[in-house]
């Protein structure tokens, strides 16, 4: 019987502890799963995944044919571990500084990161292209040397170096666009990074199978540009010549289609390589052709003609009786070239661009109707053209203007332009008076190939059809033996131009500097069915440089290669007559 | 307190129901049979238990193995792949220098090409020359590359 006790005590005993036992887990369980189970599910989840990100490239800038002019390759960025490093400093300097060249690194200041005391982590040379990386990297594992490490960064690659190098833009060193268009579309350039979490090991290997999300890369969109590379690399060759022989400060020569308002070739001298920063200096990165105002002097005159031609009030053959010299609010006024009274029709004026000739023209309208036809051939107001920068220009309003102001801003001066909005003038005058917004973006490109065409650019019609074929025609003398550019006739073409001469201002003193001039040249071709409008600007060249002589051979030979590169055979049709005297 | 239970006791004319065991008409009486003591044999089992866990072990140390190979496969290959890549990126790098006008136009005026700037064509059609063909002179617009 007390045998049979004692069992049952046991029993009891047993089942107590049990459910003791038993007990505690189910508080436990219900500890971390009824009350604290949030912060220990988080706790699983950060202690078992891990994440990584997908750096997405940037787009590429591309030309019209889809040649590169911007791209991103991989890079590499060389880290170390000072707390695994400073022993062996020396030994791993000269092994980097030996792979990577002097240029890249410094032996003696790699030596001190190496050592940086209580770090554990240094950036030894950033965005190096991979390959140079990883064997520098290599060649450290090679010998045995711990502590240095490679990161994968992208990089970006401008293969053609100095080719269209201000309408591209560059980069910062985060890889944000600082200039031109890579400033411009840097957010549809730069895409989104993806990011992906897996589940890891608790010695933080990847575990097959096990759940993970991918947020996927969107790689950034291509633009594609308007330019034709080969054009480019023609002008901008043409251009830096010109500036170097002529002595110039800057020069720029643009073309744009003058249907479209394309601009398929932008070249700018001096100026930079984007992967030398050497060369990114604030006179060679400015963006001259949408930054930089300047007086542009007689290459005005067709405006001011287009504006007479629309209101009825001249024809090519408007006989106009130019002075020797006049005297206007008691500034003396004067051709560049010494005469007494000639006799000249309106199409001499543009031919021989004399001041006076155009003075007189233009006497026949009032101070508003000047300004207004100005600004709306687009002076004074931004162009519309989707690049970061642009200035508008200085056109004074009409209520402030002095006799003397209507006389000098008909030829130019008195009034600040720049280049964009003086070539989209012209170009509206070959265009029959229509406008085209210029442009430099044709499409985009997404990651998946579909592309985007840019939206049309806005048109307007700014004088008539009649009035800019008989500028044209005004214009066609420049070119011919009598006029002032001879040197910018291609043969078997109609060329229609207008050179400019014009002083320059100080920009301190804001006066005119005697024996400084900005000369230019912008013309169109063929006449007779315009598809081209080029111009040419060389800004403070030496002293005898004028239009005629020193921007014409760049426009001639820039605009023959546009119209060969683009396919525009010669119409056929002859030059017309037009008397420039009577 | 008894483990044993009675046999069932006859019930009166319980023949029917159950036919008694008779040896040759006689009938015999019940009696206690001792448990039969049916040891089996330990020794097939812990074989059995045996090889089924050093089966499981050998797939286990195998699949580990395979897999540790295959790890150690992904890695080479995935290392050869970001070195092949990193081999054609630079390759691709290079044709994109070398195809860069200015490089073209290096090499082409090293040999002695003069760059044209006259348009003139070729009408097929018609056969005859559109546009005055003026020879390149060298020298005569793009004297140089600036690299």
């Amino acid at each position: 019987m007390s045998r049979q006790r004692l069992v049952r005590r046991r029993l009891s005993v047993t089942l107590a502890v049990v459910t003791l036992v038993f007990g505690v887990f189910g508080l436990r369980l219900f500890q971390i799963q009824g009350i604290d189970s949030q912060a220990y599910a988080a706790m699983a989840v950060e202690a078992g995944t891990a994440r990584s990100v997908v750096p997405a490239p940037r787009g590429e800038i591309l030309d019209r044919n889809g040649e590169v002019l911007a791209t991103s390759v991989a890079g590499t960025t060389i880290t170390a571990d000072p707390s695994m490093t400073s022993a062996e400093a020396p030994r791993i300097a000269k092994i980097l500084v030996d792979e990577l060249g002097e240029d890249e690194l410094d032996y003696f200041a790699t030596v001190d990161l190496l050592r940086t005391a209580g770090s554990r982590y240094v950036v030894v040379a950033k965005d190096l292209p991979a390959e140079r990386a990883q064997s520098a990297v290599g060649a450290v594992r090679e010998q045995e040397l711990t502590g240095v490490f490679s990161e994968e960064v992208t990089l970006r690659a401008y293969p053609g170096n100095r080719l269209a190098a201000n309408l591209v833009g560059f980069v910062d060193g985060e890889r944000k666009g600082v200039q031109g268009l890579e400033r411009q579309y840097d957010d549809l350039l730069t895409g989104t990074d993806g990011e992906a979490t897996y589940e890891v090991s608790p010695r933080g290997q990847r575990i097959p199978m096990a759940d993970s999300t991918v947020k996927d890369m969107v790689p950034g969109t291509d633009v594609e540009t308007t330019i034709d590379r080969d054009l480019q690399w023609y002008s901008d060759q043409r251009l830096a010549d010109a500036v170097r022989s002529s002595g110039s400060e800057w020069g720029l020569a643009i073309t744009v289609d003058v249907r479209t308002g394309q601009i398929v070739q932008l070249s700018q001298a001096p100026t930079f390589d984007p992967e030398d920063p050497r060369t990114i200096q604030d006179s060679t990165s400015v963006s001259r052709y949408l930054q930089t105002v300047y007086e542009p002097g007689s290459v005005m005159k067709p405006i001011i003609m287009a504006a007479l031609a629309d209101l009825g009030k001249v024809t090519p053959e408007t006989q106009i009786s130019v002075p020797g010299q006049m005297l206007i609010d008691g500034f003396r006024i004067a051709d560049y070239w010494e005469h007494g009274r000639i006799n000249l029709t309106a199409a001499g004026v543009i031919a021989k661009s004399s001041n006076l000739g155009t003075i007189i023209a233009a006497q026949q309208m009032d101070d508003d109707t000047m300004h207004d036809y100005m600004a709306s051939f687009g002076f004074g107001s931004a162009t519309g053209i989707s690049l970061p920068g642009e200035s508008q220009g200085i056109l004074p309003p009409a209520a402030g203007w002095t006799r003397a102001n209507h006389a000098t801003i008909s030829f130019g001066q008195g009034v600040s332009v720049t280049a964009v909005q003086m070539l989209s003038a012209i170009a509206a005058i070959a265009n029959g008076g229509v406008l085209v917004e210029p442009t430099v973006v044709g499409g985009f490109v997404d990651g998946d190939g579909n592309r985007t065409p840019a939206p049309a650019p806005e048109t307007r019609q700014v004088v008539s059809k009649e009035a800019a074929s008989m500028v044209t025609r005004m214009m066609e003398a420049v070119t011919d033996d009598e006029g002032t550019a001879p040197a910018a006739q291609i043969p078997g073409y109609r060329v229609a131009g207008k050179t400019g001469t014009a002083w320059r201002v100080n920009p301190q003193t804001g006066r005119y500097v005697r024996g400084q001039n900005t000369v230019s040249f912008v013309g169109f071709a063929p006449a007779d069915a315009p598809r081209f409008a080029t111009y040419v600007v060389l800004d403070r060249p030496h002293s005898d440089a004028g239009g005629g002589s020193t921007a014409a051979p760049v426009f001639h030979d820039v605009m023959s290669m546009a119209l060969e590169r683009f396919g525009v055979p010669p119409t056929g049709s002859g030059r017309p007559e037009v008397a420039q005297e009577w | 307190m008894s483990a044993h239970t009675a046999a069932p006791r006859p019930r009166p004319g319980a023949a029917r129901t159950a036919p008694r065991p008779s040896v040759a008409g006689r009938a015999l009486p019940l009696r206690l049979v001792a448990p039969v003591r049916a040891r089996t044999p330990r020794a097939p089992f812990v074989v059995v238990i045996l090889v089924v866990l050093g089966a499981g072990l050998v797939g286990l140390i195998l699949i580990s193995t395979v897999l540790q190979g295959q790890a150690f496969e992904i890695a080479r290959l995935q290392s050869q792949a970001e070195e092949l890549q990193i081999q054609q990126q630079a390759l691709e790098r290079d044709v994109e220098r070398l195809q860069a006008p200015a490089s073209l136009a290096e090499r082409a005026m090293r040999q002695g090409m003069v760059p044209n700037a006259n348009p003139v064509f070729l009408d097929p059609a018609a056969g005859e020359v559109v546009g005055k063909a003026v020879p390149a002179e060298p020298r005569s617009n793009v004297a140089r590359v600036d690299r």
